[in-house]
């Protein structure tokens, strides 16, 4: 008879700690349960009493809002502390799709309740997402009475109260948190960035004049950022300043530079924009291509087609574009690459031409009855030809609905000539 | 011999037992780790300002790459809830890897499509484009036609031709939710620097209604086998993948919905095509790269993001898949061997490759040898019913209290099946999985391992039934 094993045996430490582990889980798996359960059901009752006080409630808070008296008057029954969610919602609802003395008495109303007054204590929590939540709250109310401990919370060691703090002055809008809020784009993280300059963007002109003269003061990512707002604001008064940045020795901020000045559209800024084709780092040489896209000026068009032909892909597809974006003498300086010694040039300029629709109007030539119109389109096909730039022209030579067109293209092409299919 | 077998029962019962405890430690603290971070997770959401991230011109475009082979029924649907999608700035490539069905004459039909001369960079070699197709209406739509080289190779093409610094694959037979991609793109905006690549949640489709590209009505399916796989991927999605990410180790990012830096792709040559699970593949060759050039990098998963699939309804096809899931996953283990308990690559050699090479590599032997060694066990007269039971209760209800786990993370967060009739089902299929399906899953997986051996490829056939009104189970 073999020794038995300790897992054969009747009772032994074994044996008794799977029981316990047994024990254990089930209590552990009956807890889940529960929670689950009880999470669930209490959910469905809380949300359930919501909407049931809200009911009884918001008739009486949309009185108010367009009324003269004081809140107490429209109620059907003083508020509860519990309701202060609710209370939020509706009015925060109410200040998204109405503006105006709408929230004026909201803001009146959050006041009188001690909401703000609530939101002020818990910004001095110890808790970060309490911290976090009392400022965007308040910057949702709109309370200038929070104005000071908002700008006092704007070195708060935690990024994501910052920008929560930042958010709110945002929203309030006094321009004593203008200031703070440009500082708040030292940041680091791009995240907070892209925040504190939805919100500077808002302000608008105010804020420009405040980054001008911070801009020296920033880190570079700031910069960066600050150079972005400049851009989305469309602010002539920055122009000066990005154009001198086109030459900074940081290959990100002239890249920035450049797209910013292409944003904001100022075409004597074309130029500057055009020496910036010429940059080392190609990626300022994109941007650059990228930005005289966006100028209403013919004087790049020349630089644009001698970018076409650039070593970095980026840059040729980017010019390409920009020429497009250029109306018709854009146009006519893509048609006119098609005879380009460079291939990379000949072909991009092909994509746009395809792209644009200008290719289809071209075809639809082949069939007028003038001779020169003709022939330049024919001269167009035979160049498309020669660079094997062909799949679009033999797919409308097999499906154009003009025979005559069909035909042509046919014998441009080499192919046999076929029937329309749905012929 | 009957001392001999006697003698290999008893040791190897030892080391089940011991095999076991490690096995439920790991996914106790896993599921540990993911509570706090999805507790964590939905207070990070409230203060998430989507809105801003769609608004912002700094925010960076992305090229959607869908890569096709015989997609005729999903992909109209799939492109257009692809144009839905909320988000500022982003293109659609979708990669027809010579498709024998009408995927790309539906595709041309449905969005207008024409044959282009486009101009692209060949950054990773491919085979050979035949046709590129754009359109006059949808701009930001490229249709590539290819000759047939696999999946890997149809997203290495569409990594060709992505014009953005950031691409996101997704599966054709997959729907993801408005906001799924300024979800999965905020990483990058946190930490642009380090980050390399970001994984989403994947939910089964299989019962839902589709209405116009977008999930409108979520449901269980109605059948057995995809509610099971409901639970499955709750599991892995929320306990496992969550832990893994917060520890670092994340090595699977879902090949149906993910978000790379695409300058990091092309570093590592791609994805690759001799891999039966490219997307394992791809997120392990990042990681040693990244490791090798010893930069700070991040490698996360987010569960909010959602990309909602089609799977298998039948054992046939479920079998397939699992076959050729393990078989990438022992290629990537035995291809970067290397890796394994080497300290140069940090946490990954050290905790995430032991782990998947000891649990889930070795795993399904040792739990079939476990069902083997009991009735031999009971043949040799040294089987103790009572213990035997009582083990085997402990299992089960560690399995059931592990999917009953993820079920609440799922409950405290996302609550995507709201009704209680759903919650029930959950339930019960979280405690009827351990018998049988659980065991059917190891058997693919050791016939997965054969074919390893054998050196057996392929993907074999996916039959979709495609989003109607209401997804079939």
């Amino acid at each position: 008879m073999p020794t038995m094993p300790w897992w054969s045996q009747e009772v032994g430490p074994m044996y008794e700690f799977v029981i316990a582990l047994l024990v254990g889980v089930s209590a552990f798996f009956l807890l889940l349960v529960g929670i689950i359960i009880i999470s669930k059901g209490w959910r469905e009752i809380v949300e359930a009493r919501l909407r049931l006080r809200r009911a009884e409630l918001e008739p009486g808070f949309f009185k108010y809002a367009v009324g003269k008296e004081a809140l107490e008057k429209y109620l059907p029954r003083p508020i509860h502390r519990s309701e202060r969610v609710l209370v939020e919602r509706i009015f925060f609802e109410m200040g998204r799709v109405v503006k105006g003395s709408v929230r004026e008495r909201a803001r009146d109303a959050f006041e009188k309740l001690g909401f703000v007054d609530h939101y002020l204590a818990n910004l001095e929590s110890r808790r970060w997402w309490t911290r976090a939540e009392a400022a965007e709250k308040l910057g949702l109310m709109g309370s200038e009475k929070a104005t000071r401990s908002l700008i006092d919370h704007m070195n708060d060691p935690v990024p994501e109260v910052r920008v929560r703090v930042a958010r709110a002055l945002g929203n309030i809008r006094t321009s004593e948190a203008l200031r703070p809020l440009t500082l708040a784009l030292k940041d680091p993280g791009r995240w907070s960035a892209i925040r504190v300059a939805g919100i500077l963007i808002g302000a608008g002109d105010e804020s420009v004049e405040i980054l001008l003269q911070e801009f020296d003061h920033f880190p570079q990512h700031a910069k960066i950022s600050a150079i972005d707002i400049f851009g989305r604001i469309r602010s002539l008064k920055a122009i000066s300043l990005l154009r001198d940045l086109l030459k900074h020795q940081d290959a990100d901020i002239r890249a920035r530079a450049a797209f910013a000045l292409g944003s904001i559209g100022d075409p004597t800024s074309a130029s500057h924009l055009g020496d910036a084709l010429k940059d080392p780092a190609w990626f300022v040489r994109a941007m650059a291509a990228k930005a005289l896209g966006r100028l209403k000026e013919e004087g790049s068009i020349e630089a644009l087609c001698t970018s076409l032909a650039d070593p970095q892909w980026w840059v040729r597809a980017n010019a390409a574009e920009a020429l497009k974006n250029k109306g018709e003498r854009g146009m006519s300086a893509l048609l006119a690459m098609l005879d380009s010694k460079d291939t990379y040039a000949a072909q991009q300029a092909v994509q746009m031409l395809q792209e644009s629709g200008v290719l289809d109007s071209m075809i639809a030539r082949l069939a007028s009855e003038e001779g020169r119109e003709r022939q330049l389109a024919l001269d167009v096909m035979a160049k498309l030809v020669k660079l094997k730039r062909t799949d679009l022209l033999t797919e409308i030579a097999h499906n154009h609905p003009e025979g005559s067109i069909r035909q042509r293209l046919a014998i441009i092409l080499g192919l046999r000539v076929q029937p329309h299919p749905t012929a | 011999m009957r001392q001999f077998l006697i003698d290999a029962i008893i040791v190897f019962n030892d080391f089940v037992l011991v095999y076991f405890l490690s096995l439920n430690t790991i996914y106790f603290l896993l599921f540990l780790v993911s509570l706090v971070e999805v507790l964590k997770f939905i207070k990070r959401t409230f203060f998430s300002d989507y809105q801003q991230i769609l608004q912002s011109d700094m925010t960076w475009p992305i090229s959607i790459l869908v890569p096709a082979h015989n997609e005729e029924k999903n992909i109209v649907e799939t492109v257009r809830s692809l144009q839905l999608v909320n988000y500022s700035e982003f293109e659609i490539i979708v990669i027809n890897d010579d498709s024998t069905d009408r995927t790309l004459r539906n595709l041309v039909d449905a969005f207008d499509l024409r044959r282009l001369d486009k101009v692209y960079k060949r950054s990773i070699p491919t085979r050979p484009v035949r046709g590129i197709y754009g359109s006059l209406t949808h701009q930001n739509l490229t249709v590539i036609d290819k000759e047939r080289g696999g999946k890997s190779d149809a997203l290495n093409t569409g990594i060709n031709m992505a014009r953005f610094p950031l691409f996101c694959s997704v599966d054709a037979d997959s729907i993801i939710e408005d906001n799924a991609l300024l979800r999965v793109v905020k990483p990058f905006m946190e930490h642009p620097a380090e980050m390399v690549a970001v994984g989403g949640i994947v939910r089964i489709a299989n019962g839902c209604e589709v209405h116009e590209g977008r999930v409108s009505k979520i449901h269980l399916p109605p059948r057995a086998l995809p509610i099971l796989q409901v639970v499955e991927y709750l599991r892995a999605f929320l306990t496992g993948r969550i832990g893994w990410s917060v520890m670092r180790s994340l090595l699977i990012i879902s090949g149906a919905f993910g978000l790379y830096k695409k300058s990091e792709v092309i570093e590592v040559g791609g994805y690759d095509s001799e891999s039966d699970t490219e997307d394992l593949e791809l997120v392990v060759r990042l990681h040693e790269n990244c490791r090798r050039k010893k930069m700070k990098y991040r490698i996360v998963f987010v569960p909010d993001p959602v990309c909602w699939t089609e799977v298998p309804n039948t054992f046939q096809i479920l079998r397939r898949q699992r076959n050729r899931w393990h078989r990438g996953l022992l290629q990537s283990l035995w291809r970067h061997r290397r890796m394994l308990l080497n300290p140069r690559y940090g946490v990954i050699g050290l905790v995430a490759f032991p782990y998947f090479v000891i649990f889930e590599m070795l795993g399904p032997f040792i739990e079939l040898t476990g069902y083997i060694s009991v009735p031999l066990a009971w043949y040799l007269g040294i089987l103790n019913l009572q213990f035997f039971i009582l083990f085997f209760a402990l299992a089960v209800l560690y399995g059931v209290f592990l999917s009953v786990a993820a079920v609440l993370l799922e409950e405290i967060s996302f609550r995507r099946y709201p009704g209680w009739l759903d919650l029930a089902r959950l339930m019960v299929y979280a405690v009827l999985e351990n018998f049988g399906y659980r065991q059917i899953l190891s058997a693919f997986k050791v016939k997965a391992f054969y074919d390893f051996v054998r050196r057996r490829r392929g993907w074999g056939e996916m039959k979709r039934r495609g989003f109607g009104k209401r997804s079939p189970a």
